[in-house]
């Protein structure tokens, strides 16, 4: 037996093992899956938004925000990042109609999410901090359906699904299709402690939780992941409210898609090289977490290796066979050349796509999808074999820009 | 209400070991039931070849038919050809298992002893018709050999449908360390490196890969 094939097992073992684990997780939960607990207190709620060149978006995320039913949000600060757009006269505007909303200019360009973040967090006074992006639109009842959680003096920080606001063009409604699963994954990894991340776009914090781990990494390009591993490693559990959502601005264009995906790879190696330390110490950061982002990169890597290494040798091969039919004046392709005679890793990698079939559409059911609409027969399977197949790409280009020092978040 | 639930990693883990190793014991019976129907045609070839043996042998007693015994020569030849294909489809496919290689083997053995009964034949009868012994590299071949191979086989297939009973075309492994092979192979001067290589009527070593033109100008 050579290498290869054991290559192969061992990537569908991990990729069986972590399909098995979510649906286990789900079948035992499935019927308390939407719950979420009533507070038994009410938590005054202070919202951060860091904003830069969002003029677009943030009117109507400010209208959201302002539209959620809860009675006991005290302030709204909106962090301007020295926008060069109208993000400014927008955020005043809107100021005069609503008192709770508080503008703050930074001096200078902070460069980042997570330093306008921090300017925010350093004036809000409430006992949950809500952090929202500018360009992502809380629903009427997120805080309501959030806040509960926080009456569990353990809990330091909650989140909730992130779906794609836009889905109209193909790669949105990929996007979208990715948002939810995810989402899903999230809230079913929750039930074995291991929330990895509370999104940017509505992540609320208990007050000591953010301000025990010293607010949000500048440094990071993926603070959101970083301040969640920092909540849990400080003890804290994280939780998450699958019955309500925040929508988000997903990008319309491949081009600054693949920038979007570089900065969260690029952030998920720093908060790993961050917290490597901690890989195998108690706790499911160190024991699962960190080790599942290890894996994801190395496997990815492994596998692009393997896919360019036999991709380049084909390439090669059909290269020199054309020169040499050409030479000899034989056909380039003859039919003795197709045959189908599958083997047993053809067979076992149909399985495991059926397996993540069945995964997809019991997640796009739970979320009450319509499965069967027309639209989804071409854009699951391009999901499941395209979409997903180009992330391993966006891995070694997230790799080489992190080893070239490309960390900005701009 | 959320009461953590770890157990479930170990839960998924032997799920997991079940199902891949459900997996990989499918893949062997499948690997073994694919040997084991390319032995049944081997066998069958075996038990063929050794009439043809006995047919020369009785011819060399005397009772000869030179048109009977070259016919049967062919159509083995062909006979076993096709089988090679399948015996090669599934010997791409073979992942887990490697029984099919010592297959292949007996195979190249029985496309040797093709070959010394086509030469024994050719003495008796003075026979027109070409052997033409196609030995390829088996084992590690690099790209460029795979591809050098590839366009002999399609040749070789071209010179064969050109030709058709004119020639009998033997293809063989030459570096599958099989002790009739390696004397063939040393009575040519061929070493391994040196693989593919064409020899037609055990005079002409082709080592190049040339046009159907150029080849065809061997067969007079």
């Amino acid at each position: 037996m050579s290498i290869l094939p054991i290559i192969y097992l061992a990537y569908m073992f991990v990729s069986l093992y972590m399909l098995a684990l979510l649906l286990f997780i789900y079948v035992r939960n499935r019927k308390t899956i939407f719950d979420y607990p009533e507070a038994q207190k009410n938590y005054s709620v202070s919202f951060v938004v860091p904003a830069y060149n969002e003029g677009k978006t943030i009117e109507e995320s400010l209208k959201h925000i302002l539209e959620i039913e809860y009675d006991n949000i005290l302030e709204i600060i909106v962090v301007n990042d020295c926008s060069t757009d109208d993000t400014q006269e927008v955020v005043e505007r809107m100021m005069r109609k609503n008192k709770k909303i508080k503008l703050i200019n930074n001096t200078i360009n902070l460069g980042n999410a997570a330093g306008s973040q921090n300017v925010g967090l350093k004036l809000a006074k409430g006992e949950i901090i809500a952090v929202v992006d500018a360009d992502s639109f809380p629903a009427r009842d997120s805080i309501r359906k959030m806040v509960g959680f926080f009456d569990d003096p353990k809990v330091g920080a909650v989140t909730c699904p992130v779906l794609a606001r836009n889905q109209d063009k193909f790669i949105e409604k990929m996007q979208a299709l990715e948002y939810q699963t995810i989402s899903f994954a999230r809230k079913l990894l929750e039930y074995v402690d291991s929330i990895y991340v509370t999104p940017g776009p509505l992540a609320l914090y208990r007050r000591e939780a953010i301000l025990g781990i010293g607010g949000f990494d500048e440094s990071n390009l993926t603070q959101d992941i970083e301040s969640t591993w920092h909540v849990a490693k400080n003890g804290w559990d994280r939780k998450m409210s699958l019955s309500t959502n925040v929508t988000s601005q997903v990008p319309s264009k491949w081009k600054v898609w693949a920038l979007q995906r570089r900065r969260w790879n690029i952030g998920g190696i720093q908060c790993i090289k961050k917290y490597r330390k901690d890989i195998g110490k108690k706790g499911m950061l160190g024991m699962f977490i960190i080790p599942l982002f290890v894996i994801g990169l190395f496997w990815g890597m492994l596998g692009i290796g393997i896919f360019g290494y036999i991709f380049l040798s084909k390439v090669f091969s059909n290269i020199l066979m054309t020169g040499y039919a050409i030479e000899t004046g034989v056909p380039v392709v003859t039919m003795n050349q197709f045959f189908i005679t599958p083997s047993i890793l053809n067979y076992l990698g149909v399985a495991l796509f059926l397996f993540e079939l069945i995964f997809l559409l019991i997640m796009l059911s739970v979320l009450k999808n319509k499965i069967w609409k027309k639209e989804n027969l071409l854009n699951i399977p391009v999901y499941l074999f395209v979409y997903m197949m180009v992330y391993p790409f966006l891995m070694v280009d997230s790799i080489w820009n992190y080893y070239r020092g490309k960390r900005k978040w701009r | 209400m959320f009461k953590s639930q770890k157990n479930v990693f170990w839960q998924a883990l032997v799920f997991t070991i079940i199902m891949i190793g459900l997996g990989v014991i499918f893949g062997i019976l499948l690997e073994n039931w694919r040997t084991s129907y390319v032995d049944k045609l081997y066998q069958q070839s075996e038990i063929s070849l050794m009439d043809i043996k006995l047919q020369s042998d009785i011819y060399t007693a005397g009772l000869f038919n030179c048109k009977k015994a070259q016919e049967e020569n062919l159509n083995f030849a062909d006979r076993i050809y096709n089988e090679s294909k399948i015996l090669d489809r599934y010997e791409t496919a073979s992942e887990l298992t490697d029984d099919i290689i010592s297959t292949h083997k007996k195979y190249d053995i029985l496309r040797a002893n093709l070959l010394l009964n086509s030469i024994k034949i050719k003495q008796k009868c003075n026979s027109t018709y070409y052997d033409v012994v196609y030995l390829y590299q088996y084992n590690g071949a690099s790209i460029e050999t795979k591809a050098k191979q590839a366009t002999f086989s399609k040749l070789l297939v071209q010179l064969k449908d050109q030709k058709g009973s004119d020639i009998l075309l033997i293809p063989m492994a030459g570096d599958n360390d099989i002790s009739s092979i390696n004397l063939i192979e040393d009575l040519y001067n061929i070493t391994d490196s040196q693989l593919p290589v064409v020899i037609i009527n055990g005079k002409k070593k082709i080592t190049n890969l040339e046009t159907i033109d150029q080849l065809l100008k061997n067969f007079k």
